[in-house]
């Protein structure tokens, strides 16, 4: 039996707007934090390998990379099967200590979290009020607005949803940065995927800060000379010789880059990164991961 | 698998390392770019392929080196055709030093680009990293191994490029422009590696005066094809020679010392007309009260910065790279909003005053390329001036009159991507020039440009009659265009000071690593070779 519970109007206004305004606090919070992680004044030694550093080092910088992304993507999916609130807020738990154990940089972490916060604020405005009603839903009307109803059900949705979501993204930082890309990738390509296209996102990861570099350069030219954003047909044609001048000036870069690893050698292969040993501790950090992912989905299924 | 240990074996001196016969190449639009060339270069020897931009040098390296197929002809190597396997093989005798050391570093970190071509080589991770690490040393880059390339500063690109090619032990090296846009402390770097390398070298550049220094022989190039070839001691003397093929470089052999630039009286009245003679009394243009930056990453890039620039005054500053100067610009121009007091003619920089900068001050940038995106000459000097809303006729007379200003008369349907480098310059300045700027900046204005494009363009800017502030590692363009220098250390304004007295201070040069004394002594070589082959000029 689905229960109608009747709200006053002015009340509507302070679930959409309470909401919104802590979502906004929520990001310039974290937009202001990021902003005011310093670079530290003394710079790092540079002579010796980011992951060498003794207070970088964890279990998940030492375990072998094709079982680490095996086992996290694995981990991922359950996470994405998971039905309920409290097992998804235990998920986002397991992910933070994994966070705080894995000492990865949390400006890295922030910065993927602050990129969800939009989409993720857009299914809190919009579930609650778009979710088709079911028995037993607890239903809000604002006055008279029958046409208006808040089905409490969508608000506990887009909450599972949003927490599987950060579950996932602060697991991210952990898989990527525990290892080199280089890395990462030649464990990619030994799990079977393209060696090519592993070659690519290497150069493609190389050269999209000189590309970046490059079109701020542009941008920075053009604005000096007078160009504002504005919508109309000079900036669309602006726009479209900024964009095409930068796909000149990258496919030139392309065939010089190539001329210069020919020049170097290269023969459609880059050299292996790293030697991928397979060790005993590598299978029991991935016994231990897969039980808890099953712990969980017996938490989710069973218990709950 | 070619033995990178075992000592290098040169032929013997009669037989020839390469060997081009009939040689040419032609772009895919049927362009030629190489017609007929007869090269032979021995072992140990040290040439300079010189000529204007678009002679077809990159070109004449790419193919020596078998990068490119020859359209027609044949080129030898070790007496044998460089084709297929023995290409292969030959690759990795011959390193290859490109212009844009970002094309070359495509590694992760500096380590691995530079044990690359040891890993393609056969070499296991440790035995590469070991001599990757080696020749980290040699370049001095052995404390940035394992930094990003991106990271690196232009210089430190540059090393570490060849770093990865003096890790493979090459018997010989290519270098393509090796000290285009470097500071002169690097480039001294350089010139002390080069000359501590002991196979032959082949070398592209504009600078003779560099090239001077590290080769014996020089071959000009001129639309594809040898025009001279003899010792670099004889092609720098003479003078007509070097003038025939756009190479005369004379006009930099004078004595920095004594300021070159001329009073604002004598200069030529063009478009730009000063309301008033230039006078400290007058009420300055900029004027800057303790003004600093800071980075979002919190470095201190700006500090306490005082500067006060009047009308008609030309300003260079320099220092080393990293000192600040660009970022003083963006604050100048307005791209960059720093703590403290800044006025344009009088007026304080707010937000809403700072978006207005570009209608005032206009800026020519390092590489002209960034500037550069319209489909034509035309369009890209109307892009400012139609927004500063002049109207067609207005534009049309504007583009006339800066074309011919800029010797680019009868250009205004041209692509500016296929203009030459000095030409793209000078349309760049063009742009600038146009919109008719109370304070023009100058970013580098003559890197990368041949000594013809460089003549031409420091006449055009040595008549014009505007507020001029000059950013530049050159001390020769800092002499001939300017009258005050600013030296910036480390965010901070150091001194401020006639260019005069600044060029003969040489510990302040030396402080901002302008003080290559080999380019003062081959000057004076140069100079006097010149007066004896033509005493009568």
């Amino acid at each position: 039996m689905t229960e109608i519970m009747y709200m006053p109007v002015w009340l509507l206004p302070l679930l959409v707007f309470l909401p919104a305004a802590a979502i906004f606090k929520l990001m310039t919070g974290l937009r202001t934090r990021v902003d005011h992680q310093h670079i530290s004044k003394n710079e790092r030694d540079w002579s010796v390998p980011d992951m060498c550093e003794d207070n970088r080092s964890s279990f998940m910088h030492q375990w072998d990379v094709r079982f680490k992304i095996t086992t996290i993507i694995t981990y991922c999916f359950i996470i994405s099967s998971l039905t309920h609130l409290a097992s998804t807020i235990t998920a986002i738990g397991i992910s933070l200590i994994l966070l705080i154990i894995s000492k990865t940089a949390i400006k890295k972490v922030l910065f993927r979290i602050l990129a969800l916060t939009g989409f993720l604020s857009m299914l809190f405005m919009i579930m609650p009020f778009t979710v088709p009603i079911h028995p037993g839903d607890a239903i809000f009307v604002f006055g008279e607005m029958h046409w208006l109803q808040l089905n409490f059900r969508g608000l506990i949705l887009a909450s599972i949803i949003a927490s599987k979501a950060i579950a996932i993204a602060l697991l991210m930082e952990p898989l990527l940065s525990t290892a080199p890309l280089p890395v990462t990738l030649h464990g990619l390509s030994r799990l079977g995927f393209p060696e090519m296209l592993a070659q690519m996102i290497l150069l493609s990861y190389r050269y999209l800060h000189v590309f970046s570099h490059e079109a701020r350069r542009m941008s920075s030219a053009m604005i000096v000379r007078g160009f504002s954003k504005r919508t109309n047909l000079e900036t669309l044609k602006t726009l479209a010789n900024f964009l095409g001048m930068l796909f000149i000036r990258s496919f030139e870069r392309t065939e010089a880059v190539f001329i210069a690893m020919k020049a170097r050698g290269y023969k459609g292969r880059f050299p292996a990164p790293a030697d991928l040993n397979l060790r005993a501790t590598d299978i029991f950090i991935t016994t231990i991961w897969i039980a808890l992912g099953a712990a969980l989905i017996i938490y989710d299924r069973i218990i709950l | 698998m070619h033995k990178i240990m075992t000592p290098l074996q040169h032929p013997a001196p009669t037989t020839h390392l390469f060997s081009a016969q009939k040689l040419g190449y032609r772009y895919p639009n049927s362009v030629v770019a190489i017609n007929a060339i007869d090269l032979d270069i021995t072992s140990g020897e040290r040439i300079a392929i010189v000529g204007q931009n678009g002679s077809g040098k990159t070109t004449l390296i790419n193919l020596l080196c078998g990068l490119l197929p020859p359209s027609t002809g044949n080129i030898y190597y070790k007496n044998k055709q460089l084709i297929d396997g023995f290409l292969d093989q030959s690759l990795l005798e011959i390193g290859v030093l490109f212009q844009n050391p970002d094309n070359q570093l495509f590694g992760h970190t500096v380590l691995e680009d530079v044990a690359f071509g040891l890993r393609q080589n056969g070499f296991s991770r440790k035995e590469a990293d070991e001599k990757a690490n080696l020749a980290l040393k040699k370049v001095n880059l052995e404390k940035m191994a394992y930094k990003e390339p991106h990271n690196l500063s232009y210089g430190q690109k540059k090393r570490a490029a060849l770093a990865g090619i003096l890790a493979m032990q090459p018997a010989v090296l290519l270098l393509d422009e090796p000290t285009a846009n470097l500071d002169p402390q690097q480039e001294e770097i350089l010139l002390n590696l080069l000359k501590d390398f002991c196979g032959t070298i082949i070398c592209i550049s504009h600078d003779l005066i560099f090239l001077y220094e590290i080769c014996e022989r020089a071959v000009v190039l001129d639309q594809g094809r040898i025009q001279h070839s003899g010792t670099i001691h004889n092609l720098v003397s003479q003078n007509q020679l070097l003038r025939r093929y756009g190479l005369d470089f004379s006009f930099r052999l004078v004595d920095t010392s004594v300021s070159q630039c001329p009073e604002p009286s004598v200069l030529q009245k063009t478009v730009f007309t000063p309301s008033s003679s230039n006078t400290r009394d007058s009420q300055p243009i900029v004027s800057m009260h303790d003004y600093n930056y800071r980075y979002r990453d919190g470095t201190h890039a700006l500090k306490g910065i005082n500067l006060s620039i009047h009308e008609g005054e030309r300003i260079s500053i320099v220092g080393k790279n990293g000192a600040g100067k660009s970022t003083l610009l963006s604050c100048l121009i307005g791209l960059f909003q720093g703590e403290g007091k800044y006025f344009f003619t009088g007026k304080a920089m707010t937000a809403k005053h700072r978006r207005n900068l570009w209608r005032q001050i206009g800026m020519v940038f390092q590489d002209c390329a960034d500037q550069l995106f319209c489909s034509s000459v035309q369009e890209e000097i109307e892009f400012g001036l139609k927004r500063l809303g002049h109207s067609r006729k207005e534009c049309q007379a504007k583009v006339n009159q800066t074309l011919s200003m800029v010797r680019l008369e009868g250009f205004e349907k041209r692509v500016p991507l296929h203009l030459s480098g000095g030409e793209r310059k000078r349309l760049a300045l063009a742009c600038v020039l146009a919109m008719e700027p109370k304070l023009l900046i100058l970013d580098e204005p003559t890197a990368g440009l041949d000594p013809h494009g460089e003549e031409q363009l420091l006449e055009i800017l040595k008549n014009l009659r505007v507020t001029l502030l000059l950013v530049s590692h050159d001390l020769f363009l800092v002499n001939k265009l300017t009258r005050r220098t600013l030296v910036i250390h480390q965010g901070q304004i150091l001194k401020d000071l006639p260019v005069n007295v600044f060029m003969q201070d040489k510990s302040l040069c030396r402080l901002n690593g302008l003080s290559p004394t080999y380019r003062q002594r081959n000057s004076c070589t140069i100079s006097v070779l010149q007066q004896k082959d033509n005493p009568h000029p």
